[in-house]
């Protein structure tokens, strides 16, 4: 049954799930449009950069805009004009999109670096944990995490700076790349890439490591695992054999349900290491006041954080035989 | 309630005859973070008499100052005193993290309690906007806004709040939709009660502990995100100083004068985790099982 459904299932699959997440991406633009709307003085002025801004052609770009129209169809107007490149930065007049399309890579890199890095040591870590719950192990991770999520992540940013950039130069502190080069060769990036991905990884580890070792933690406890001991299965086997794939759904879904916060961490990390990524672009249009970037900035990590949903959603399918022959 | 039967024993102290208060005082990590709390409160209050110097006052001939007798912690490039700066910081920070604190809570309050109580599809709407609001990356849409309003305070204990609130209106439904179908409910509605007065007189006391320890662990993530943005420039405006802002301005000094950036940062860490601390003492007095 299962070998019947192949790419096609999951094409089908997540198909569906796309449809489903439709709303999630209106909703997140419509937020950013509700901001320019809301927002004290003429939307007009938000999009068109000041030195064009003649009394005389106002209506006619307002027209131009869309802006003289309801509202439902100001925020249709919006989302083509960013679409299609007509919304332009008012600093090097190039399509908002290009912009964002040139930080993105960095973002995404950082993004999945970081993720990585978490779920390769959160699952260790809940493991020990959960399989001596309250011994000294599991107190120190549970100390651990505290410490975790009070740490500001810029602080601890510049701390790793002081130490391998100022003290040791082991390592550089600012940009992705060495100045002259292009592109995103790894073995070129990745020393530019160590500290922030730390940093980005350490915010959301002790939350990953509590989702880990509470799932973990119930697997345990289940009515298969003591059959399976009563059996006299060996230890190892039950829990990589048994207890591993239940315990991993629900840190697939954390993994999903954090992106939002990875992509909000970007914003401050990528800003302490210089990454030219989608949150420091978004920081300096909003320090000097280039509306059209940072709306699309918005708008874009909000269409991230449904592609995140939708690669969760797809991880769901391989990982859970209900949906997968349901 | 729980079905799973849990053969490994649940975290934090056994429920006995004593109350949540007595619990709480038995936690020697809650004691710690309340009695952190209790500082940093008390130097906010007393910040006027305690700082050495006026928190803008620059001695321009002790800039980039190391640490010593004249200046315990130093001095910033203006020759400003930072242990004057972050004792002045301390109400700003304070203040912030509270007061978004109640805007997160009072929205989520009434989200989750509206949401928990009529059902249906009103509480459909209000769970699909809050999935939303979660969903967003709420630092770009924070940034957005303090980029299109300008960055003010009332703004920013604004915008954290008005981020801040789905995990509260979830907590608050899911307990609210607990309770609605008890008996002192219909009772209540039995002899006439409206949908409002069972709600506040009714429901919310029943939902106090929840409430207070989602409030307790906002007021850390509040102070954390306010800190981020000063950091950034986005939010409290120099020369006013906030822990976030004077780490900003040691950032271009970090390799000839650490302790700019060194002791605020100390500062935001110590604050946001005697929160978490007070907030994971008293989850654990009132129910360890609670998720918040």
């Amino acid at each position: 049954m299962a070998g019947a459904l192949g790419a096609g299932g999951v094409a089908a699959y997540a198909l569906r799930r796309l449809v489903a997440l439709v709303p999630l991406v209106f909703g997140v633009t419509a937020i950013t449009f509700a901001l320019l709307v809301l927002a004290p003085g003429d939307p007009v002025t938000f999009l068109i950069p000041p030195e064009q801004r003649g009394a005389a052609d106002l209506a006619a770009m307002r027209h131009e805009l869309g802006l003289d129209r309801p509202l439902p169809l100001q925020y249709v107007s919006m989302m083509r004009d960013l679409v299609t490149g007509r919304l332009r930065s008012f600093g090097d007049r190039r399509p908002t999109l290009a912009r964002v399309g040139e930080a993105l890579p960095v973002t995404l890199i950082l993004t999945a670096a970081s993720m990585a890095l978490t779920v390769t040591l959160a699952i260790p870590i809940a493991l020990v944990a959960a399989l001596r719950p309250y011994s000294v192990l599991d107190h120190g991770a549970t100390l651990f995490s505290l410490l975790g999520i009070s740490l500001p992540s810029f602080w601890f940013g510049l701390g790793l700076i002081y130490v391998f950039t100022a003290q040791l130069a082991w390592l550089p502190a600012s940009g992705i790349r060495p100045t002259g080069a292009a592109g995103y060769n790894p073995s070129l990036i990745a020393p530019y890439l160590i500290m922030p991905t730390i940093v980005q990884a350490l915010s959301i580890l002790p939350v990953m490591v509590r989702y880990a070792r509470s799932s973990l933690l119930d697997q345990l406890a289940q009515e298969y695992v003591r059959v399976a001991r009563s059996k006299g299965l060996l230890e190892r086997t039950i829990l990589f054999k048994h207890i591993a794939r239940n315990a991993l759904l629900p840190v697939v879904t954390i993994t999903a349900l954090l992106v939002p916060f990875l992509l909000s961490g970007s914003v401050v990390v990528e800003t302490t290491f210089a990454l030219p990524g989608l949150g420091q672009l978004a920081v300096n249009a909003a320090l000097a006041r280039d509306y059209p970037i940072v709306l699309t900035t918005t708008a874009i990590a909000g269409v991230l954080v449904v592609a995140g949903n939708l690669a969760a959603d797809i991880g769901y399918f391989y990982l859970d035989p209900r949906i997968r022959d349901g | 309630m729980d079905s799973r039967a849990p053969s490994v024993p649940e975290r934090g102290p056994r429920p006995g005859r004593r109350g949540p208060g007595h619990r709480f005082a038995r936690n020697p990590r809650a004691l710690a973070g309340a009695a952190l709390l209790v500082m940093f409160f008390g130097i906010a209050l007393a910040a006027p008499r305690l700082a050495p110097y006026p928190a803008d006052a620059p001695h321009l001939l002790a800039t980039l100052h190391p640490p010593d007798r004249a200046y315990l912690l130093g001095t910033d490039n203006l020759g400003r005193d930072i242990l004057s700066r972050i004792l002045a910081a301390s109400r700003v920070t304070l203040a912030i993290g509270i007061l978004s604190m109640l805007v997160s809570l009072v929205a989520g309050i009434l989200v989750g309690a509206v949401a928990g109580y009529a059902g249906g599809q009103i509480d459909a709407a209000l769970m699909r906007l809050t999935d939303v609001v979660l969903a967003v990356p709420v630092f770009f849409l924070t940034v957005a806004f303090l980029a299109l309003f300008g960055p003010s305070i009332p703004g920013l204990i604004g915008i954290i709040g008005l981020t801040a609130w789905p995990p509260t209106a979830r907590l608050v439904r899911a307990e609210v939709l607990a309770l609605r179908h008890r008996d002192f409910v219909s009772a209540a509605t039995a002899v006439g009660a409206s949908g409002g007065r069972i709600v506040v007189r009714h429901l919310l006391p029943n939902v106090v502990a929840v409430i207070a320890i989602s409030a307790t662990l906002r007021v850390g993530l509040a102070i954390l995100t306010e800190a981020g943005l000063s950091f950034l420039g986005l939010g409290v405006q120099p020369p006013a100083p906030s822990w976030g802002n004077i780490i900003a301005d040691g950032r271009a000094y970090l390799g000839i004068a650490w302790w700019v950036s060194c002791f605020p940062g100390l500062c935001i860490f110590l604050a946001v985790m005697a929160f978490n601390l007070v907030g994971d003492g008293l989850r654990d007095a009132f129910d360890p099982r609670l998720v918040v």
